[in-house]
């Protein structure tokens, strides 16, 4: 009798909790044994695995996966790799609190098919960091990837003795298994990247749930901004794996008078300002009207299977297609978050009207995520950064690379990316191992003395105001 | 500080001052929709001068949309601060603002 996804995602989750159980019991010098043995193993396999993801899946650049694999081993692995994870990991005598960090449970990973075998990595080297078993649902089209991508990780794993299921993966995907395991009572936490549809998924099933929200990135070129510097950084960081890392630009905002410089900037590396009629042949097949959202079929795809398949030539050394709009919304359709080598372009007369665009951009379904400005003016960087909602507000630095972290600033590298509240997430920060614990705390007797010394009688008499309290509540004796 | 209104090929434009707090809307009320009685032309709220608004306003922006419609009623020249306003009270999903 053929099994049904009750019964398959019940057995996996059997051993994910058996797993749970045993992990509990590893030390600190155990688990950073096992970290360290995944890492090595992962970032040994780095080229192997970009290269089938990218034979698999069709999306992106082999070369831009490694360095994204590179970041999900070794960037990662520093991060964490001093981070106490288990038992007591801090205690302040004075104040009367130690923290103790204690695993969470199975975590269910949901990879997206943009950054497969690095997703994989990354998450897999934060569970175990924290002694989580994993359970890796990855995407449909990145089936095969994301199985060896686990293998390999489970594998270095056991080599020093690790539960065994630490490390589980589906290679079937099937909607009822994923609605299953998303919502299995013994399930403690889902890391949901991926689409919009999935995350919310995720956020639906009543388990608790960090997911990633979408981008819609928009770059702000100030005047006082170098502009070769900026146009370069824009083109490294949009182009890097053909546009499909959620925090890369999507469309650049230039003042009037510093907009010639700038389109002549990225003519000269490159890009290739679309005409009017070639815009409207791009929008029919970069974006879904219906579903609102970028077309999947041209996610990750070079210039020239875009514009091949939009029906426009384009001359061959063209790395980038740009699009000139004079608004953002449905009825501009690359205004729109588009994980591609395709960049909307607009023309401000000043600051405040540049700023404004960014905001329309950044509401415009990249609410949390993330902004970009290059400018050496600071008050001008300040006074764009308190008027964007944005988890990550990078300066001088490609977006796409400055958001993921650890290459251009100090955030800590990640490749699940929060995006607040109003991108529907419980944090803004960058997703880390530091994320995967539940920290208890044993409270030690610190009376408060204010509160000992204080006539406690007087809260019974309402002729008492706050001020009179408040003055004798802090009265020093 | 008040207000002023403008006639521009038989739309009414009302020029906001600086400052909309909760007062100066309840002084202004009476004013905008006094002006607004009987009247079906385009409606066009001028923030130019503006740097703060209030609740207070916010709904008087609301009754006129109600009464107008997204189009016969915009408001035009927010400055950035104004504008994240609207947008967080949503208001950009209908009205038109620039």
């Amino acid at each position: 009798m053929d099994k049904t996804p009750e019964t398959i995602v019940d057995q996996i989750m059997e051993k994910a909790t058996l797993a749970a159980a045993v992990f509990s019991t590893l030390d600190q010098a155990h688990t950073d044994r096992i970290v360290r043995a995944v890492y090595e193993a992962g970032f040994n396999a780095r080229v192997k695995l970009a290269k089938m993801a990218h034979e698999e899946t069709s999306i992106g650049r082999w070369e831009d996966k490694v360095i994204k694999n590179v970041v999900a081993t070794q960037l990662v692995y520093e991060d964490i790799k001093a981070l106490r994870t288990v038992g007591v990991i801090s205690e302040d005598r004075e104040r009367g609190i130690a923290e103790i960090a204690q695993p969470m449970g199975p975590i269910l990973a949901v990879i997206p098919v943009t950054n497969p075998t690095s997703t994989i990595m990354f998450k897999v080297l934060s569970a175990l960091k924290t002694r989580n078993p994993i359970i890796i649902c990855p995407s449909r089209k990145a089936v095969r990837c994301c199985a060896e991508t686990a293998r390999i990780c489970y594998e270095a794993a056991l080599n020093e003795d690790a539960p065994e299921d630490c490390v589980q993966w589906l290679t079937q995907v099937s909607r009822e298994e994923t609605q299953a395991l998303m919502g299995h009572r013994k399930l403690a936490l889902i890391l949901a990247t991926g689409g919009g549809g999935l995350v919310r998924a995720a956020y639906s099933s009543g388990t608790p749930a960090m997911g990633v929200g979408a981008g819609n990135v928009p770059v702000f070129i100030e005047k006082s901004g170098d502009i070769p510097f900026a146009v370069n950084q824009i083109f490294v960081s949009k182009t890097f794996d053909n546009g499909t890392i959620c925090a890369s630009e999507q469309a650049v905002v230039v003042e009037k008078t510093i907009a010639e410089g700038v389109e002549g900037e990225f003519r000269r590396r490159g890009a290739y300002f679309l005409s009017k009629e070639e815009i409207a042949l791009l929008e029919e097949v970069a974006y879904d009207r219906e579903k609102k959202v970028m077309n999947p079929d041209i996610v990750g795809r070079p210039v020239d299977v875009i514009a091949r398949k939009a029906g426009f030539p384009i001359p061959a050394n063209v790395r980038l297609l740009m699009a000139t709009l004079k608004g953002v919304g449905p009825e501009y359709p690359l205004s729109s978050e588009i994980l591609a080598p395709i960049l909307a372009f607009y023309v401000a007369n000043d600051f405040q009207e540049a700023v404004k665009i960014c905001i329309d951009l950044n509401y415009h379904g990249g609410i949390g995520h993330t902004v970009s400005i290059f400018s050496n003016d600071d008050e001008k960087i300040k006074r764009f950064a308190l008027l964007m909602n944005a988890g990550r507000i990078v300066v001088n630095t490609p977006s796409s690379q400055g958001a993921v972290g650890g290459i251009y600033n100090t955030l800590s590298p990640s490749l699940t990316l929060g995006c607040g509240t109003s991108g529907k997430n419980i944090t803004t920060e960058n997703i880390t191992a530091r994320n995967l614990l539940n920290i208890q705390r044993i409270l030690w007797r610190r009376p408060n003395l204010r509160l000992a010394q204080f006539d406690m009688s007087k809260y019974l008499d309402e002729s008492q105001d706050a001020k009179t309290i408040e003055s004798e509540f802090n009265r020093n004796y | 500080m008040s207000m002023s209104f403008d006639n521009e090929n038989g739309n009414l434009v009302c020029i906001f001052p600086h400052r909309l707090d909760t007062e100066a809307c309840t002084r202004l009320e009476p004013e905008i929709f006094g002006e607004l009685e009987n009247f079906n032309n385009s409606v066009v709220f001028d923030l130019s001068q503006v740097e703060y608004v209030s609740s207070a306003f916010l709904r008087i922006c609301l009754r006129v949309f109600k009464r107008f419609g997204a189009d016969k009623f915009s408001i035009v020249k927010v400055s950035p601060l104004v504008k994240k306003v609207f947008k967080i009270a949503g208001f950009d999903q209908g009205m038109k603002i620039t």
